[in-house]
């Protein structure tokens, strides 16, 4: 035991002084935390800057909708000082050749500059059943005008309707029955009111990716130290004072340390974040104690596998591609962590918790998603994980028995098998 | 060099003897008896049986590819036989007494990054070492090798020759009994290769078993009190050296002069020989008498020098393996 953990330490120490994993641990987090706080500051601080107002001329064939549009520009300049509109109406011709001719010089005044937009509002429009467009000619492509200008149309068309309706309608009294009726979304465990809906629709996915870079990055980094050692010929000098079922296990416990000491950090990081944001509710103490839990065998299990794998092979090419298959596995409920998360307790989510090598990150996903997710699954997926964690460490202390001696050609799965069988 | 005649027809298992003990009183380190392994359908090693008396040097001599290696492996219970027993420090397998042995694989290894320091703690660690022990005794192999001004350094930044010495004295750091060495002196310069040689005597005084392989001759016969010949995994000859020289009857006499030397070669007693102008190089039975032999060879040649000499261990050794692959010895000898 004293040798294992005197490997189990050597592999700790070693692995935490690398640059890999200073730029993981300490630049990952602040990368995070870049991105949630630094793209607050970077959109405010593009916000204040003031842009030149932007000129849109308005056709309105219907009539009607160009007071109510440059109403909208009122009041959307008033919110929104640095991105003016001015609005330049149109007057309306006698023919649709003339109108025609109006809105050809008003996109060559958009293209050269002078013009921000143009926008035309056909008659046809004053009929809701009328199959008709109103037209937005703009050169460049920025989605918050589009949405001003959108909204100033939809607004400008349904008041020229309203004045238009037999008996007219009253325009104002509407708008304020149509007023937005607030909605209050509270977190039952933490009687706290959600602030950030999206933070908590990417919750899971983050647990999710967090466990998943702390389980990927490390058991790589196990294979590479197996495959150094076994190149430098470490191995055997290793071999003369510690069996080989040892040196895995010290291997694997050191690097168990190393992935401990990253979600420690990680999940410090997260939880006083969160705090400091008022997101508490995001990063609980439920969560990460399920995190703990799937984090240890899920870990062990991918070691496991790579360590048998690394010792295996020669070179860090042919293991990684002996290893592609695995590593494609973990990649599965990356790309299907949106169906888990929005249905949670669906027969595919349930089914992908009990395929051993996922299952934490599937498990992570329905567990943050849904906190009812049912106790006897969480209680069947660990059993299950850790059967398969020491199937795993069996065989893969067979293999690398062998392997590690053993330099040349990478085995074929068969030659594994055949290992597995007769160490 | 070119070997003709009798010698070369010798069948090797007529040398193969069962182990004896050759001394009374002595232990035994290490004993081998019966042992075979195999890789797939190839015979690494065949029914090999050895004993190393405890306190003396035992010499793996052998071709490349002869088994020593895997015969280590099987000691150093890295790998296990397919059949046979392995008994080392009184025990069934090393696992139990690993702590107790201290082995230099042939494949070198060290961490690259690791001080010369650290890497010396971390193995002495590994073999049970107390860290009061590992401090008393990493200055004083570090002086005995001439690395101390290295000891902050790391690995990488050694030259090959101290990498070697770094990895021999982590391998008797921990004061082993029993010490295993394979291929000890492949890659050291002359002065490293002196060296090693005092240390591996050091231990043998002080009482340490040393068993090493090697495939160069001075050495073994330099420094082994017991040797073990080896080939395609089976044990040719073994015993003391003037044992093993006792069991060849055959002696080599060199003649130099001028004259018929080609007439040299059809002389009484002479089983082989090598001859080239103005020097040749017999091999002739016990019972000739050089007397005779240097008579006769006045008939046909000047004489400037005559020598009568026992054959050496290179000589033994060539002829044993290439007698036991069933081919005329000499051309590996040439080669």
């Amino acid at each position: 035991m004293n040798k294992i953990a005197t490997i189990a330490w050597r592999e700790f120490i070693e692995t935490v002084r690398t640059r890999t994993f200073v730029f993981t641990s300490i630049f990952m987090p602040m990368l995070m935390l870049g991105l949630i706080f630094g793209s607050e500051w970077i959109a405010d601080v593009a916000a204040k800057q003031k842009d030149p107002p932007r000129n849109v001329a308005v056709m309105d064939e219907a009539g009607g909708a160009a007071a109510v549009f440059e109403e909208s520009v009122a009041t959307w300049n008033e919110g929104n000082p640095s991105q003016q509109f001015v609005m330049k109406p149109v007057a309306v011709g006698a023919s649709d050749e003339e109108n025609q001719a109006k809105e050809d010089e008003a996109k060559r005044q958009v293209l050269e500059g002078d013009l921000y937009g143009f926008v035309r509002i056909p008659a046809a429009a004053l009929d809701p059943d009328a199959q008709f467009a109103c037209k937005l000619i703009r050169k460049d492509s920025g989605i918050e005008q589009f949405r001003a200008l959108n909204n100033m149309i939809q607004r400008s068309v349904e008041a020229a309707r309203f004045a238009s309706a037999d008996p007219p309608l009253d325009r104002e009294r509407i708008e304020r029955l149509q007023k937005d009726v607030p909605v209050l979304e509270v977190d039952a465990a933490s009687d706290e009111v959600a602030t950030d809906r999206m933070a908590r629709f990417m919750t899971p996915f983050a647990f999710m990716f967090m466990l998943f870079l702390a389980t990927l990055n490390i058991s790589q980094g196990l294979l590479t130290s197996v495959i150094e050692e076994k190149s430098s010929r470490v191995v055997e000098v290793l071999l003369s004072a510690v069996s080989p079922t040892q040196l895995m296990a010290g291997k694997i416990l050191g690097m168990v340390m190393v992935g401990a000491l990253l979600l420690v950090i990680w999940s410090s990081v997260g939880y006083f974040g969160a705090e400091a944001r008022n997101m508490s509710q995001v990063v609980t103490p439920f969560r990460l104690t399920y995190m703990a839990l799937y984090f240890v065998p899920g870990f062990l299990l991918m070691s496991a596998l790579l360590a048998g794998v690394g010792s295996a092979c020669n070179t860090l090419k042919d293991a990684q591609s002996m290893a592609f298959p695995l590593t494609m596995l973990t990649i599965f409920p990356m790309m299907l962590w949106w169906v888990i998360s929005m249905r949670p307790q669906s027969t595919l989510s349930v089914a992908l918790s009990f395929i051993p090598p996922i299952t934490p990150f599937v498990m992570i996903l329905r567990i943050c998603a849904d906190p009812d997710t049912p106790m006897w699954q969480i209680i069947a997926t660990l059993a299950l994980l850790w059967a398969s964690v020491f199937v795993a460490v069996w065989a893969a202390g067979r293999v690398f028995r062998i392997g590690v001696l053993m330099y040349g050609k990478p085995p074929t799965p068969r030659e594994l098998l055949r290992w597995i069988r007769m160490a | 060099m070119l070997f003709r005649g009798t010698l070369a027809t010798l069948d090797a298992r007529h040398w193969t003897r069962p182990c004896e003990v050759w001394e009374n009183g002595v232990d035994v380190a290490l004993r081998l008896d019966g042992v075979t392994k195999r890789y797939g359908s190839f015979l690494a090693v065949d029914h090999f049986s050895v004993e190393a008396p405890t306190g003396r040097i035992l010499g793996f001599l052998g071709p490349n590819g002869a088994g020593k290696t895997s015969s280590i492996r099987m000691i150093m219970s890295i790998m296990y036989p397919d059949a046979g027993r392995i008994e080392v420090l009184g025990h069934d397998r090393a696992l139990a007494v690993k702590d107790r042995i201290g082995y230099l694989p042939e494949e070198r290894g060290l961490y690259r990054k690791m001080t010369v320091e650290a890497t010396l703690r971390y193995f002495g660690k590994l073999k049970g070492m107390s860290a009061a022990r590992i401090r008393e005794r990493v200055p004083k192999l570090l002086a005995d090798v001439d690395l101390t001004a290295w000891s902050k350094k790391p690995v990488e930044s050694l030259s090959k020759g101290m990498q070697q010495k770094l990895q021999f004295i982590s391998t008797i750091l921990h004061e082993p009994e029993l010490v295993i060495l394979d291929e000890p002196f492949s890659g050291l310069d002359p002065i490293n290769m002196d060296l090693l040689q005092k240390l591996m005597l050091d231990l043998r005084n002080q009482g340490v078993t040393v068993v090493f392989s090697t495939h160069q001759m001075e050495n073994a016969q330099r420094l082994c009190d017991r040797l073990v010949l080896i080939n395609r995994g089976r044990k040719l000859i073994d015993g003391s050296m003037e044992q093993i020289r006792a069991q060849f009857s055959e002696r080599i006499v060199t003649i130099n002069g001028e004259g018929d030397f080609a007439a040299l070669a059809d002389l009484p007693g002479v089983q082989s020989s090598q001859i080239v102008e103005g020097h040749a190089r017999l091999e002739v039975g016990d019972s000739v008498d050089p007397n005779e032999l240097a008579q006769g060879a006045m008939r046909h040649i000047r004489l400037s020098s005559f020598e009568v000499q026992r054959p050496s261990l290179h000589e033994i050794f060539v002829k044993l393996v290439h007698s036991d692959r069933g081919q005329p010895a000499g051309e590996e000898a040439a080669a």
